[in-house]
């Protein structure tokens, strides 16, 4: 198989899973998104050993290299929003800003802080 | 006609995806964002051509339908470095658990206390964490998808640019500690800062950027609620 077919065929497998995860969230009435549990789903699969990384990684991996680009086509609709930065700017950039500082400290002491309690020898 | 549109909405997006990465890459700053050089590309070739938005949409629907299997995708680095999230768990479930509260609750409450508008409030409540589950939030839970990915930009943004000294100013210098607030506050922009100070802070951001995507997709129920009562 080339390498382009093996990559097309392994997002189709990850669509499978997609599809598994909306239609589990469907059934069990569950405010997740598909995705969110196709990928629960996926990491299940692979740590029983019913999918191997070899089926699912270079398409998975091609993905994730060009992730970026899907995101633009999403931006593209801020064309439409313009008016709410000219109206709510300042505010938005304080939400922003002070919410982003305060979840730097937290995360970033609060995993130091267990990391040096579980690791005294490391440092 | 239709489909030539689409076709010329497709080559354009590509373009300025390459445009904004041979960009960003060149110059290496936090500022020359690729979504957001991007998205500007499009949009000022649509102003400049006189197409409107609708005729951008058909694309639109084509191109961000693999973001669902690329999110999917997300598990097999989580599964390439499980050993190390077994080795780091008590640092990895609090720093990513309690930065994903702070992250939520800091934007929900401050967004109400500056009496911003509603659904500028529930678009404001992911901004942390990478577009594609931000997008799945806001359309759960409701608020606008272009709004909560500009956040997200922005979020990662100002992480980028402020996160890593910030961090070595209050004192955190644990490489483990590093990369998983990275990740958790500035989800893959902070993820790619990470990666210029070594492989180990990269690779714990990349994994803290999923489980926080995880973390609040699933916590977004119960904190919107709280939050937002409707």
């Amino acid at each position: 198989m080339g390498k382009a077919v093996r990559i097309i065929a392994q997002i189709g497998l990850l669509a499978l899973f997609q599809v598994l995860g909306l239609r589990l969230a469907a059934v069990a009435h569950l405010p997740i998104p598909g995705n969110v549990l196709g990928l629960l789903l996926l990491f299940l699969a692979l740590q029983s050993g019913l999918v191997q990384l070899k089926h699912i990684q270079e398409g998975a991996d091609f993905l994730l290299r060009h992730l970026v680009f899907f995101f633009i086509p999403v931006a593209v609709d801020l064309m439409n929003w313009g008016g709410v930065f000219r109206q709510h700017g300042f505010r938005l950039a304080l939400v922003i800003g002070v919410g982003s500082v305060l979840t730097f400290l937290v995360t970033g002491h609060a995993s130091q802080w267990l990391q040096r309690r579980n690791q005294p020898c490391k440092s | 006609m239709q489909v030539l549109t689409t076709a010329f909405c497709l080559a354009l997006t590509l373009g300025a995806y390459h445009l904004a990465k041979a960009l960003n890459l060149r110059y290496r700053h936090p500022l020359l964002n690729v979504v957001l050089l991007g998205a500007t590309f499009v949009i000022a070739a649509l102003l400049a051509l006189g197409i409107p938005y609708q005729a951008y949409v058909p694309g639109r629907s084509l191109m961000t339908a693999l973001l669902g299997p690329a999110t999917v995708g997300l598990a097999v680095p989580l599964f390439r470095n499980r050993d190390l999230l077994r080795r780091h768990a008590p640092a990895i479930l609090a720093g990513v658990g309690l930065g994903t509260l702070t992250s939520v609750l800091s934007a929900g409450w401050l967004a109400t206390f500056l009496a911003l508008p509603h659904d500028i409030v529930l678009s404001l409540l992911p901004r942390s964490v990478t577009i594609p589950f931000a997008v799945e939030i806001v359309k759960l839970h409701g608020g606008s998808q272009a709004l909560a990915s500009a956040f997200v930009v922005a979020t990662g943004t100002v992480g980028s640019v402020l996160g890593a000294t910030l961090l070595t100013w209050t004192g955190v210098r644990d490489p483990v500690a590093r990369g998983l607030a990275l990740g958790t506050a500035a989800h893959g922009q902070g993820t790619a800062m990470a990666f210029q100070e070594g492989e180990e802070q990269g690779t714990m951001a990349g994994l803290a950027l999923t489980l926080a995507g995880v973390t609040t997709t699933l916590l977004a129920p119960l904190l919107i609620r709280l939050l937002v009562p409707a």
